[in-house]
């Protein structure tokens, strides 16, 4: 019993806790590592082929949805589609500049320009858009804990 | 959607919000949680902060600890966001969306211990940083896992699988792990900061309830995902 007193002393310790998180967690993905690797192939969100869109030289490549502006929809797929009712239509959408880029380089795709005004990701800005939201406010309270310890605490030392 | 399956989610359905794939949903579980966490936010939006009297050593006079209106608003205002986060938690139908929601709990956790003015404090807050940040980990990284191995990440989904394979079960585990990096021990680090015993303290509380909910919302989604039952 002596010695169970002195593990939960020890574990008492803040400094020791993330180091016995660090080891379980490490031991559960060595674990995870025997278990078969079982993927199911009727994705929700499915992609093309690796490297087939790069292969038939397409600009938008990896993430060509095809379809047209507000006449074909594009290949995007939901998990309720009845709450989803304009699916796939403005994903062929591009800006001006994107056009313009889209025309002189093969590699747009994958290029800084294929955000936000170029292609538009409708899982990430339609179905999942909830998904987005929560993202940015997570984005947005770090920043806001950030600047204000560094306001408070590391800037006006003086004043304590 | 069948109005049958939702027995299996551990009560009778009271009612969707859908937000494109992100469907909300009630259970008399969910909502009785959501409803708690709603009222608890409520409560210390409209609070004040406690003030402590100290004996002063050595003479008859007392000292008053009173916290500085500014760091009274940044703590209210973050416990104000955690409590909105676990209800949002209480409710989404989605475990990618929980996920998020766990993330924005351990953030605004980690801000309201750091947001205290004493040197303890500060270190205790900087482990749970490390914490957190190991934590996200696991946490995105099982919910990825539950995705690729059952093809949806919708819980109204998940419960109508009729089997579970050993990687949801995995995933299952390290989003697990990952919910108790970033929220279950969060009261282990404030109580050991001492920190409600800190001025201003009534705020801090949330932590513990935030970390109650979340854990109670965690073992049902695991019971969801692995239905052992």
């Amino acid at each position: 019993m002596k010695s169970l007193g002195r593990i939960w002393n020890a574990l008492a310790n803040p400094d020791r806790i993330p180091r016995l998180y660090a080891v379980m967690l490490g031991i559960v993905l060595i674990v995870g590592f025997l278990i078969p690797l079982a993927l199911n192939d009727h994705q929700l969100y499915p992609k093309p082929a690796p490297q087939s869109q790069i292969n038939a030289h397409n600009p938008l490549a990896p993430y060509d949805r095809g379809g047209t502006l507000f006449q074909e929809r594009g290949i995007v797929k939901a998990q309720y589609p009845q709450f989803a009712p304009a699916i796939g239509e403005v994903t062929a959408y591009l800006s001006p500049i994107a056009i313009l880029v889209k025309k002189t380089t093969l590699y747009f795709g994958t290029s800084i320009y294929s955000s936000p005004g170029g292609l538009i990701d409708e899982i990430l800005y339609y179905t999942r858009g909830f998904d987005t939201v929560l993202e940015s406010s997570i984005l947005m309270m770090a920043f806001t804990i950030a600047s204000w310890v560094a306001l408070n605490f590391t800037m006006r030392r003086k004043e304590d | 959607m069948d109005a049958s399956l939702f027995g299996a989610l551990g009560g009778q359905l009271l009612g969707i919000i859908p937000l494109g794939d992100i469907v909300f949903y009630f259970t008399p579980l969910n909502l009785f949680m959501c409803a708690a966490a709603l009222a608890f936010t409520f409560l210390i939006a409209i609070s004040q902060t406690e003030s402590q009297v100290e004996a002063e050593f050595g003479s008859l006079h007392d000292r008053e600890v009173k916290v500085e209106k500014k760091e009274f608003k940044i703590r209210r205002f973050l416990a104000i966001v955690c409590g909105l986060a676990t209800a949002g938690a209480m409710v989404t139908g989605d475990l990618f969306d929980f996920t998020l929601f766990v993330c924005l709990i351990g953030i605004v956790n980690i801000g309201i211990v750091a947001a205290v003015k004493q040197v303890d404090v500060l270190d205790a807050a900087y482990q749970y940083g490390l914490i957190a940040m190991i934590a996200s980990l696991p946490l995105f990284g099982g919910a990825s896992l539950i995705l690729a191995s059952a093809g949806t990440i919708s819980l109204l989904q998940l419960v109508q699988l009729s089997y579970t394979t050993p990687m949801m079960a995995l995933g299952s585990i390290l989003v697990f792990m990952g919910v108790a990096g970033e929220s279950g021990v969060a009261p282990f680090f404030a109580t050991k900061a001492e920190m409600f015993r800190t001025p201003g303290s009534p705020f801090l509380l949330i932590i513990h309830l935030s970390s109650l909910l979340v854990i109670v919302r965690m073992i049902e989604i695991l019971l969801i995902i692995n239905k052992p039952f």
